[in-house]
């Protein structure tokens, strides 16, 4: 399945392709985009991360098509 | 005629005569509403020699062609003038309730000249427009003169009304024009042009609505647009703490890619701005020390006691501006602070969290409270303020300025009492006070002594509290830009959150690139600062909010707003040509007036000379002027000097926008 990935600056971008999606297998979670990412387990419970805009936890089952998005810094105010 | 009125309103305040004026079709559909009526208008209209604080500059009130027309998040309005503190271009964006009030009158502007005799304020209803003696308003503060005119005035509905206080009356260059209770039109010195013409307050009580051309089809998408800003939702466990972690996890980052914008609506709405407080200083966004410093100078167990949820501990309720579903607003409640006279105060944002602290090395939020609730009132722009007071400080460390000079008071970095004095001496023009209250630039010209190495600005602008070396686009808005200093223009961040690939043609479509690529002049960068300042124009001309514009195309689209709102089924590619127009009009303004635009081009600290010894930004310096040729060069400006080139003029002409 393809999932949408919205990373941020301190994520490893070599598994989400030029289109912004990432292939992951049927039945993967949160906690393996996170992984592929390069997030580092200590702080994958840290809660910054959402599927379709709704606050995810790791083991957060994901489907074709979600939108995973990771907060990251923002500026501006 | 759809989205906009068609009229305009002019207001001579010397002879005191009133009159409308209707403005063609062609106008609109050239430089749409706002900021777009607002350069037409005042380009043909402001002479060449025009004293900023004298009876020919104009001073306008403009609102947003999507105001009115229900859609969501496009309730601001803009003041525009020739500045008195820049000597170009001045505008000034403001939300709060004012910009659907001009419409509810019947027009999409009101501008004023000349300057009255006495105090005096305007008040439209359903009577018409009449200028009302205001003696007995002035020296009252804005906050106040608000109140009282909203009592005074109210028939049905209770009126809009935007005022100046104590700074705009004393011609302080960096003063504002205050709305709603605390919401200021803080930039360009617009406060001291209004107090100028002895103009104290505008009331506004119409209620006409505005007509648009597919009422179910921005029915539908206000409706979707509303959904989602409401679905979206910050995880509850997401607590301030995290807000550093993210900061220095940044400052590790090799790539940057397209990032989902609808994150910071998320962040938005629980923090407003205030998340930036302690995640800019480990990753360097936040100017440390007047621009000098870094986290070194700040640590974090000094930083941390301006972490947002302590802000947060304060609030008594969201506010939003009108049409907005965002919120990032807040009371909050401040009764047991100071003499406790006042109860209440709005939240204050990133900016002056930054401006009176992080970069004073001040970490007294109750005293920052105070401060900005002070600046609200007195109607003082808040980022000019403190780097000013951030200049200040400085000279006084250096010896330039001593405790002789300040009346005793001792300027020591940290010392947030001493700052809150120097800031009521600066709203009173007292001592001290009279030399700094008209911003760094002229205060390093009357101090000498070589302070202005101390004096941080862009052709006389304070910039915002955003480090340019963190992101360089931002750099090339504060030197570029009409407007310099302006960090709501863009930047690099904001350009890959906004996904204009996704309909502009020429712009340059984001993936995922190394964040080395940032720092490299290049047509690519440029094409995407040129977008962001055509797409800024745009939304200024709309009255649209800069936190709706980041979340990106795919959650507010002001293309497809604009459509349904006008009927004219433009492309995005000739809504941005909209853009570009205003953008011109307001460089050509700056120029008419003798404005050289590479005269605003950012010097010294800004763009890393000398560059940082410590911090995430250590060692950075920007070949800013690159960056910025070639900027203006994908605008069809000259490279070198700014000047728009014969080709983009001509277009102008044609279309009949300069006389």
């Amino acid at each position: 399945m393809r999932v949408k990935v919205h990373a941020a600056g301190y994520c490893s971008f070599e598994h989400i392709g030029d289109d912004g999606f990432m292939d992951l297998p049927e039945g993967a979670t949160l906690n393996d985009v996170f992984a592929k990412l390069g997030i580092p387990r200590i702080i994958r419970r840290l809660p910054f991360a959402a599927v379709n805009y709704v606050q995810a936890r790791p083991g957060t089952e994901l489907a074709d098509g979600d939108v995973v998005s990771l907060i990251g810094a923002v500026s501006g105010g | 005629m759809k989205g906009y009125l068609g009229k305009i309103l002019k207001v001579d305040l010397t002879t005191k005569e009133i009159e409308e004026e209707l403005i063609d079709d062609s106008v609109y559909e050239s430089v749409l509403s706002g900021i777009g009526l607002g350069a037409y208008y005042l380009y043909n209209n402001i002479p060449a020699n025009a004293d900023p604080l004298g009876p020919d500059n104009i001073l306008g009130f403009t609102s947003g062609l999507l105001v009115g027309s229900g859609t969501l998040v496009t309730g601001r309005w803009m003041a525009v003038c020739k500045s008195p503190l820049t000597g170009g271009w001045g505008d000034a964006n403001c939300g709060g309730d004012f910009a659907p009030g001009i419409k509810a009158c019947g027009y999409d502007a009101i501008f004023f000249k000349g300057i009255s005799p006495e105090p005096v304020c305007l008040v439209v209803n359903e009577n018409g427009a009449a200028l009302e003696d205001a003696s007995r308003l002035w020296g009252t503060d804005a906050i106040e003169t608000e109140e009282i005119l909203r009592k005074e005035c109210r028939v049905k509905a209770i009126p809009k009304v935007v005022a100046i206080g104590p700074a705009g009356e004393n011609k302080s260059l960096i003063s504002g024009i205050v709305n709603d209770g605390g919401r200021i039109a803080a930039r360009s010195g617009v406060g001291a042009v209004m107090g100028s013409k002895r103009l104290k307050a505008i009331v506004l009580a119409g209620n006409q609505r505005t007509k648009i051309a597919d009422r179910n089809a921005m029915k539908a998408y206000s409706k979707e647009v509303g959904a989602k800003i409401k679905k979206a939702q910050l995880p509850g466990l997401l607590k301030g703490y995290v807000f550093p972690i993210l900061g220095k996890l940044t400052t590790k980052a090799k790539s940057v890619s397209a990032t989902d914008g609808m994150m910071s609506i998320m962040i938005n709405k629980k923090y407003g701005t205030n998340a930036v407080n302690t995640m800019g200083i480990p990753n360097g966004d936040s100017p440390v020390r007047n621009w000098g410093g870094s986290v070194k100078d700040f640590r974090f167990n000094q930083y941390r006691k301006l972490n947002p949820d302590r802000i947060l501990e304060r609030k008594t309720k969201s506010y939003a501006c009108y049409s907005c579903t965002i919120q990032c607003g807040a009371t909050c409640d401040i009764s047991d602070l100071g003499d406790g006279k006042v109860q209440h105060t709005h939240k204050p944002e990133y900016e002056n969290c930054c401006a009176l602290g992080t970069n004073l090395l001040i970490n007294d939020l109750e005293e920052i409270f105070l401060m900005s609730e002070t600046l609200n009132r007195a109607g003082m722009d808040s980022i000019s303020a403190g780097s000013t007071m951030g200049y200040a400080f400085e000279c006084f460390e250096k010896g330039i300025i001593t405790a002789a000079d300040t009346g005793g008071l001792e300027l020591k970095w940290g010392d947030a009492k001493a700052a809150s004095q120097l800031l009521d001496m600066m709203i009173k023009r007292e001592g001290i006070g009279d030399l700094l209250a008209d911003g760094v630039k002229v205060a390093s010209e009357r101090i000498g002594n070589n302070s202005d190495q101390y004096a941080v600005h862009c052709g006389g602008q304070e910039p915002g509290m955003h480090d340019p070396k963190l992101d360089p686009m931002l750099g090339v808005h504060y030197s570029a830009d009409p407007t310099p200093g302006r960090h709501t223009i863009g930047g690099g961040q904001y350009y890959n959150m906004m996904a204009l690939w996704q309909e502009v043609s020429w712009a340059p479509k984001v993936t995922k690139y190394a964040k080395s690529e940032e720092y490299i002049p290049s047509d690519d960068e440029a094409l995407k600062s040129v977008a962001l300042s055509c797409y800024k124009m745009l939304n200024d001309a709309a009255g649209g909010c800069f936190f709706a514009l980041i979340a990106g195309l795919d959650h507010w689209n002001l293309f497809r707003m604009l459509n349904d709102t006008t009927g004219w089924e433009l492309s995005a590619d000739e809504y941005m040509a909209i853009g570009r127009r205003i953008q011109t009009l307001r460089q050509m303004f700056g120029i008419k007036h003798g404005v050289r635009p590479k005269d605003a081009i950012m010097t010294g600290r800004m763009m890393g000379e000398p560059p940082l010894k410590d911090g995430a930004l250590k060692g950075i310096t920007l070949p800013i002027e690159e960056m910025v040729a070639l900027h203006w060069k994908h605008f069809g400006w000259n490279e070198q000097t700014g000047l728009p080139e014969s080709a983009i003029t001509q277009e102008l002409e044609e279309r009949a926008l300069i006389h």
